[in-house]
């Protein structure tokens, strides 16, 4: 047998268990500069499979840069047309969609007025919010080094070492180093469907979370469910749609939610920055936004629409996760929301909401933007409907 | 390696301010392979700062296209996702500016059964001609220098000094070692459009073209019209389609092409390298083929509908600057514009005025450029009264 090219192992890793390819599928790829040599490996492993044709949408951040340096004012918040119907078509053809990050470039924005970044969220496309939300793909993000990201995640090392650093540890993360990664990624998620299904038992009421900086309540819908680590199309096929993944998410209820906030780790905001971000929520709205650098991209952002200032999502991660025990920041929200647990901004899951008078109130909004408030020092409780509290995660251990 | 990006910068201009002539407004829609993303980022730049409303680049890998080739079921190959013409579609539809960028290197495909190949022609579909018939799109396409295609083009040299040598080239035969580059190209294209129109004027019944190897008589049809590559959209942009152009060209006459003619430069078909082709015609019909190298290839491909038959004929004259340098650039774009040339295949209707010539002109799948114009080769006009006037002498124009 031929010996496997780390691209290779990775490709059948996204292929198989990640965006899990049906054959005679079409299959369209978001793919960042520099991580050609995944992407090819991916589009092999996938026509192995019988795939019917492989679409890459190649992505680079510098001509977006020269769109934000240069062109009028008015035309920023224009989005082509053309991505967004492919989408939804890929949709109607029950396709299937993946997304390689490889973060080449995080410095392309830099000098880009924030006001300006705001405005155009490209590639992010609110069609991809919705086939997410009508389940009609099976889908993966998965994420490659790239000399830039390592630099950026590694700054005091040299280049090939950083380069070397970033591999590896995307590597255990993606459980590559693993004999049998496909294995491997099958047990974790089963690991992390059966604490969803525990905290589906307990039917809380809400979650709060407390720590340095936080003290937040989150309400949550009688008749959501708790999920965690592979999607399901509306036809049944199913796909690890995060590789890592080590969460365990639901969607709150975005009109009760009060308290304040503060982000355990910095984000990636459409290029741009944003660190030690603090927001206060009152009523479910966040009513004041604010942060140590950058905190005009996250007010424009959630200033988008109506639901942009309301929580969509809110997910657990536990200690047991290998991102976290990294210690590293990936300034990339794939890596760094599986480290911590995290609350979302913007558009819902309002699948996992069983009760349609309760899915119609699911937070809806052309963004999805999360944020980690989660560290071993932040203690989650579940409060449950006759008001009593039951410790949920401490020191980043299950408690239930 | 001698930094660029000023050259780069220029490259962009020249094609975005001059070729496709982007207006304020516009979206502009910019075609390329992968690794050019230098180019493609200046060219985004350049269409920003003539306030384009969107630049939409389309990337192709050819390594991607490649994995398909080699893998994908025999059945799928046919398959073209419906969005690329979608796309072009609305493109028309918003009136937008495109640009293509050339300079690829086809060994990537070396290997691939050509059987498979021939299935799938992307990035290239059946909506591209409409789009461009309907003349609701201002654009070019020019040439853009990459590692790969510079090894292709200098294959002897090391890989640095092979895109430095073809970077020179690309700067020479762009003018872009001019002052003022769109300046230069204003200037030229005013000379190309003056000699088509004194052409035109004379009307001749056919062309005759003399030199080593070369006794070839083109007959032309009576309402043919000498053309440059400047067209105008049906909003009335100009554009050039081209960069860089150098060729004046018009429909001939496909059953009154008689002699023999010999290829002054090698070129490559649909991945078949040929050199020193040598064609006998009679009464219009290609009836002997033969070639140094590739002349099976070539002979394959005449074999198909109309291709034994002559779609075009174009002059170059000695102040076009990519013939003089001897290369061959493994790109339609560049090489058809070294020298005069004709081709074998299909026909542009355009150049001719009458109805009843249009119907004659040449039809087939095929359209094969290839060069027979040198110094070395004297070209004649011959007037329906039989007389000989002399066109292009040393590579100059004669009247």
């Amino acid at each position: 047998m031929a010996v496997l090219t780390d691209a290779e192992r990775f490709a059948e890793l996204v292929v198989e268990v990640g965006a899990n390819v049906q054959e005679g599928q079409e299959v369209e790829i978001l793919a960042d500069f520099e991580t050609e040599e995944a992407v090819r490996a991916i589009a092999g492993a996938a026509y192995r499979r019988g795939a019917r044709y492989v679409d890459v949408w190649w992505w680079d951040a510098l001509v977006k840069r020269e769109r934000l340096l240069h062109a009028r004012e008015e035309t920023l918040a224009y989005v082509p047309p053309e991505p967004g119907s492919r989408l939804l078509r890929l949709g109607e053809e029950r396709g299937c969609r993946m997304w390689i990050v490889g973060n080449p470039q995080p410095d392309a924005l830099e000098g880009v007025d924030p006001e300006r970044a705001g405005r155009d969220l490209m590639p992010r496309l609110k069609e991809s919010t919705e086939v997410v939300t009508a389940q009609t793909t099976n889908w993966c993000i998965a994420s490659w080094p790239t000399p830039g990201w390592a630099r950026q995640v590694f700054p005091e090392l040299e280049p090939t070492v950083a380069f070397e650093r970033l591999r590896a540890e995307l590597a255990h993360v993606t459980r590559l180093d693993e004999e049998d990664p496909s294995a491997a990624w099958r047990a974790r998620v089963a690991e992390l469907k059966a604490a969803a299904a525990r905290l589906n038992e307990r039917r809380f009421d809400a979650l709060r979370f407390r720590g340095p900086g936080t003290d937040l309540t989150i309400g949550l819908f009688g008749s959501s469910s708790w999920r965690a680590g592979s999607f399901e199309r509306v036809d049944g096929v199913e796909s690890v749609v995060n590789l890592p993944t080590e969460e365990v998410f639901t969607t709150p209820d975005p009109a009760r939610v009060d308290g304040v906030v503060r982000a355990t780790k910095p984000l990636e905001l459409a290029g741009s920055l944003i660190d030690g971000i603090a927001v206060r929520f009152e009523g479910g709205r966040a009513v004041q936004i604010d942060a140590d650098s950058n905190a005009d991209v996250l007010r424009s952002v959630a200033a988008k629409d109506d639901g942009a200032a309301r929580l969509g999502e809110v997910a657990i991660v536990d200690g047991s996760g290998r991102i976290d025990a990294l210690g590293t920041v990936f300034w990339n929200t794939l890596l760094d929301e599986n480290a911590a647990s995290h609350i979302a901004l913007g558009g819902s899951y309002d699948f996992v909401v069983e009760d349609e008078t309760e899915r119609a109130r699911a937070n809806q909004s052309e963004i999805h933007v999360d944020f980690m408030i989660g560290s071993p020092e932040v203690e989650v409780d579940g409060i449950t409907r006759d008001g009593e509290s039951v410790p949920v995660l401490r020191r980043g251990a299950w408690q239930i | 390696m001698p930094d660029r990006s000023r050259d780069l910068e220029r490259l962009a201009e020249l094609l975005v301010g001059f070729g496709a002539n982007v207006q304020p407004g516009q979206i502009l829609a910019v075609t390329a392979y992968h690794d050019m993303a230098e180019a493609v980022r200046a060219v985004a730049r350049a269409g920003y700062r003539h306030g384009a409303r969107y630049v939409d680049v389309f990337w192709w890998d050819m390594f991607v296209k490649r994995a398909r080739l080699e893998l994908a079921d025999e059945e799928t190959l046919d398959y073209v996702p419906p969005w690329i013409g979608q796309r072009l579609r609305w493109l028309a539809d918003e009136r937008a500016a495109r640009i293509s960028l050339t300079g690829s290197d086809s060994t990537i495909f070396e290997g691939i059964d050509p059987a498979r190949m021939g299935r799938d022609l992307l990035p290239y579909v059946k909506e591209v001609p409409v789009v461009v018939n309907e003349r609701l799109t201002n654009w070019t396409a020019g040439p853009s220098p990459n590692p790969r295609w510079a090894q292709r083009v200098h294959p002897d040299l090391p890989p640095e000094e092979a895109l430095e040598k073809l970077w020179e080239e690309i700067v020479h035969v762009c003018r872009l070692d001019t002052d003022d580059p769109v300046g230069a190209w204003r200037e030229r294209m005013r000379a190309i459009v003056a000699s088509a129109d004194r052409m035109s004027e004379r009307s001749f019944d056919a062309i005759h073209l003399s030199g080593p190897g070369t006794d070839l008589t083109v007959g032309l049809l009576p309402s043919h019209r000498w053309l440059g590559a400047d067209f105008t959209t049906i909003d009335g942009r100009t554009h050039y389609p081209n960069i860089p152009t150098e060729e004046i060209f018009t429909t001939p006459d496909p059953e009154r092409v008689d002699g023999h003619v010999r290829a002054t430069m090698p070129l490559e078909v649909y991945g078949s390298f040929m050199s020193g082709i040598r064609i006998e015609f009679a009464g219009g019909r290609a009836t002997k083929i033969d070639a140094d190298e590739g002349a099976d290839a070539l002979r394959s491909i005449v074999a198909k509908d109309g291709a034994d038959r002559l779609g075009e004929i174009a002059l170059v004259d000695g102040e076009g600057r990519i013939g003089p340098l001897g290369t061959v650039f493994f790109e339609t774009l560049l090489d058809e514009n070294a020298a005069s040339h004709i081709a074998l295949g299909n026909a542009y209707t355009f150049p001719l005025e009458d109805e009843a010539d249009q119907a004659r002109a040449n039809r087939s799948p095929v359209h094969v450029d290839f060069m027979i114009g040198s110094p070395e080769v004297d070209v004649d006009g011959i007037t329906r009264e039989g007389d000989r006037v002399p066109v292009l002498r040393g590579g100059a124009w004669q009247f």
